[in-house]
């Protein structure tokens, strides 16, 4: 077991090691006609998200090795997983193109399948989940489904749903109604800090990457400040439908929906601004685009322009994505939830099979 | 013969019905699943590593187009390749023309926005990159069945959980689509408003987007037991009642196709050559 | 082959009350058992019983014994016990595999999950369509045939994995008339070549064309049971929640509007 856990974090600090030395230790070292200005500090996201998928792969190589088997990846993969999965993919396919073709909003909303699976079933049924969601949708889905684009964000969906995973075996989506004020407001607070702490970070780094041209941000321009008022608008009401959630039905774990949506978020940003950067120059076609060229008229190159446009679409898309995912599991009876391997972490407490007694058993098979 | 003898004749012979495994109709076609995949692939990523105008260009005629003519599907191609790709290319003209800091070289003028030569140069790069990389992989849209390959993998090692799950996803989202139809029609009998602001037709997606996912959920109760019921969990791989065939030929071509890719790549990150 | 049920009860997960209890049953090779009671009474819990797949698939807790030929199915995995009892549901598409571009390879789905030889897989498969009389739609997309080719092409599949006992769980419920007449003739077909099958069922006619036995349900537990033609005349059954087939209501009806009932009784048995 140890051995497994070994080679998979020594393969995780080669990787990592290589990548971000191959970025030039911070500096641009690439070929700027072919990568379009990706900067060290800009990629390092992906390559840690790089290195954690291969790790994971050296670990699976090991456990194959030793047992033969990969019995404790398998495990999560009962046959109400893998049931469920093509229902995912294919909610994050309709959905997500639907959305960039239709609604040119700046978010995605296509990775509510995924995040369902990860908080139902685990992190890996939740990463393997967002890895054939992208693979299909460029490959295999016809027109007009179908998205030239989102093969090369495979890695993205992959560390969306391995995040999902570890935050509903947390607990963190179970129901937490009918709380008293006082917690209900202490964990107000604690969310608002939370989020206000968050921005100030982002803030910060914000300002160290953009430093001297921080004077140009002020800018009248029209698109900017429309988009800055339209990304405001969806701030604002996922703001609002939470607060609905926490007051009226006095349920605490929308304070764990939010924190948990921004964590992701924030982690999708980082990871996907040098992918659409360096390989697309920062345009995928969606509604986020206009975002881009909002930055970019402000003064920023197309490295730091895309990261300012994923800061602010991934964190308000992924949580009103986790908000979806805790209505779906909401209304999902006892029966359909409680049978896959998180079940049991987003039931209620109290919610439970009655202990065996006078020759009632289980299933032994 | 009609169909139904034909069928019967099959039944009688006990043997693999002819509407299984049928090869493609021209030799592109009939290339193992796994290298056209190879090929999109090595073509897209290498269409990125090369940068510029020209090579994605050339790549686009070598890799894309010359077994397009080959595989008799051009017209599809360029039909469905340029849709494929018109959404990111009109964004990429408007945003890298008009929003290009870096340029300097004024064309023209509407408004505050300025369009500039440096702009239009970045976004006619983009946009061969785009072409290129939507054309090598609607290439292999138009020329595999996605079964074919799920069963190649199969056959070469892939778990047939992981086969059955991308089997499984290519027949729902259709099946989805046409759900989300039927729900529509029945919502708009119950006078939901499909048409109008784009609030109006935000606030009508949520009585229909609903129904989809919470129905396609629910019936993976009933779902998981029909299958359990027919040897579901039974570990292991399972029988295949065919596979495409594979060529040594075709599985050098295959190598030397990831070799040549990574190279290029080693060769532009560490800026080699020019 | 003999499937008995002794002294079963099954409690669904997180259920404070039984949904079935004291269910004694047997079926034998070759009869053809009918599984009859109103909705909610526990019929299909006791199909997914009989098939194992409660508590297998869905949890929950079970009481009492369930052997084959004697002997004790409590360990047997999934897989295994499919190959001995196949159960069919109610819904028609929910029982397409989805991997499936022809009936055919539907049809095939079950052999192959056993990783049966090739040659075994496909004459089965055949086999199976045969019985059905489906080899026609062979070549046909599972998703574009009617309620009750699917539900036909369901039952081939079952077979495939030559159960020895099919469980069927109201087959025709979700179907038109049209598909109720394909699936009952096919079952009466199955039943004449000497297939052993329990099949649930609100609708008494089809009850009265197949079954030899039945047997009802009310509230988990078994109230009536004896021969087809006593059961469905049992004045009991309205308020047991099934409705008798036409004829005997008819009979009924006209005793009680003091007619002679001999009358009808030599119209239906007579010429």
């Amino acid at each position: 077991m140890v051995v497994r856990w070994i080679a998979a974090m020594l393969v995780f600090a080669i990787v990592a090691g290589v990548g971000l030395i191959g970025f030039g230790n911070f500096q641009t070292g690439i070929d700027e006609e072919v990568f379009y200005d990706i900067e060290g500090a800009n990629s390092f996201a992906l390559v840690f998200a790089i290195a954690v998928v291969v790790a994971f792969v050296a670990y699976a190589a090991v456990e194959y090795a030793q047992t033969r088997s990969l019995s404790s990846i398998t495990r999560q993969f009962d046959t109400r997983t893998i049931v469920l999965m093509p229902v995912a993919i294919a909610i994050n396919i309709v959905l997500g193109a639907a959305v960039a073709s239709a609604l040119k909003i700046p978010i995605y909303l296509d990775s509510i399948g995924t995040i369902l699976v990860g908080v139902l079933a685990g992190p890996i049924p939740g990463a393997l989940t967002g890895l054939l969601t992208n693979l299909l949708w460029t490959y295999v889905v016809p027109p007009p489904f179908n998205s030239g684009a989102a093969a090369a964000f495979a890695v993205v969906a992959v560390v969306i749903g391995v995040m999902a995973g570890f935050i509903g075996r947390a607990g963190w989506l179970r129901p937490r109604p009918n709380r008293p004020m006082r917690s209900l407001v202490l964990w107000a607070i604690v969310t608002v800090a939370v989020i206000a702490g968050m921005s100030y970070l982002a803030y910060l780094g914000y300002l160290a990457i953009i430093g001297p041209i921080a004077v140009e941000v002020a800018n009248d321009n029209a698109a900017f400040v429309v988009l800055g008022y339209l990304a405001l608008a969806l701030v604002a009401g996922n703001v609002l439908g939470l607060l609905y959630l926490l007051f009226a039905r006095r349920d605490l774990t929308a304070a764990f929906v939010v924190v948990g949506g921004l964590l992701t978020g924030i982690v999708a940003a980082l990871i996907s601004a040098p992918i659409a950067a360096g390989v697309f120059g920062g345009v995928t076609g969606a509604g986020t685009d206009f975002l881009v060229a909002a930055f970019r008229q402000a003064g920023l190159d197309v490295a730091n322009a895309t990261l300012g446009q994923g800061l602010i679409s991934d964190p308000i898309d992924k949580v009103t994505t986790f908000f979806v995912v805790y209505l779906i599991i909401i209304a999902l009876p006892l029966r359909a939830k409680a049978r896959f391997p998180q079940g049991e972490r987003l039931v209620e407490r109290g919610d439970g099979t009655p202990t065996d007694d006078d020759g009632w058993r289980g299933a032994t098979a | 013969m009609a169909r139904s003898d034909r069928l019967t004749e099959a039944a009688a012979g006990r043997g693999l019905p002819d509407f299984l495994g049928r090869p493609g109709p021209t030799a592109y076609h009939r290339l193992n699943p796994l290298t056209k995949a190879t090929i999109a692939t090595t073509s897209a990523v290498a269409a990125v590593a090369l940068g510029g105008l020209i090579g994605p260009a050339v790549l686009l005629a070598v890799a894309v187009i010359a077994p397009a003519i080959a595989a008799r599907v051009l017209r599809d191609l360029a039909r469905t390749s340029v849709l494929l790709a018109l959404p990111i290319a009109i964004s990429a003209l408007v945003v890298n023309l008009f929003f290009y800091p870096e340029g300097q070289t004024e064309l023209f003028r509407i408004g505050p926005v300025v369009a500039t030569a440096e702009g239009l140069r970045f976004a006619l790069e983009i946009l061969a990159r785009i072409m290129a990389i939507s054309g090598a992989v609607t290439l292999f849209y138009l020329t595999t069945h996605s079964s074919d390959l799920v069963i190649d993998l199969e056959r070469r090692g892939i778990s047939s959980r992981v086969a059955f799950v991308a089997n499984a996803s290519v027949q729902t989202v259709p099946a989805m689509v046409e759900r989300a139809g039927q729900i529509t029609d029945a919502q708009r009998a119950r006078g939901l408003d499909t048409e109008g602001s784009v609030w109006r037709r935000l606030r009508g997606i949520v009585p229909i987007v609903g129904p989809v996912i919470l129905g396609s959920i629910a019936e993976v109760e009933e779902r998981t037991m029909a299958l359990e019921a027919r040897g579901f969990t039974r570990p292991g791989r399972r029988t295949l009642l065919w596979a495409p065939a594979d060529r040594l030929a075709e599985s050098l071509v295959r190598w030397a196709l990831l070799v040549g890719v990574v190279a290029l790549i080693v060769v532009r990150v560490t800026g080699i050559l020019p | 082959m003999t499937l008995t049920l002794a002294g079963v009860g099954y409690r669904y997960a997180g259920a404070s009350q039984a949904a079935l209890l004291d269910v004694d049953l047997e079926l034998r090779a070759g009869e053809v058992v009918g599984l009859a009671g109103a909705s909610e009474s526990g019929k299909t819990t006791l199909c997914l019983v009989a098939a194992g797949l409660a508590p297998r698939a869905i949890g929950g807790l079970l009481r009492g014994r369930i052997a084959i030929d004697g002997a004790d199915i409590d360990t047997w995995p999934m897989h295994r016990l499919s190959q001995q009892v196949g159960i069919g549901f109610q819904s028609p598409a929910n029982q397409l595999s989805q991997v499936a571009v022809t009936a055919f390879e539907e049809v095939a789905f079950g052999p192959m999950n056993l990783a049966l030889p090739r040659d075994e897989v496909l004459g089965r498969t055949w086999g199976a369509l045969e019985t059905l009389g489906i080899v026609g739609l062979a070549e046909r997309d599972p998703r574009r045939l009617s309620g009750g080719q699917q539900q036909l092409l369901a039952i081939a599949g079952l077979l495939a994995m030559r159960p020895a006992h099919l469980v069927l769980d109201e087959p025709t419920a979700q179907l038109d008339p049209q598909g109720t007449r394909l699936v009952t003739d096919a079952l009466a077909r199955l039943a004449t070549d000497g297939a052993s099958i329990l099949v649930a069922e609100q609708k008494a006619d089809v009850l009265a064309a197949l079954t030899s036995r039945t047997v009802v349900l009310a509230a988990g537990r078994v109230v009536l049971t004896g021969a087809t033609e006593d059961v469905l005349r049992d004045p009991r059954l309205p308020e047991l929640g099934v409705t008798p087939p036409a004829a005997v209501r008819m009979r009924h009806a006209m005793r009680g509007g003091g007619v002679d009932a001999g009358l009808l009784d030599e119209a239906l048995t007579g010429a």
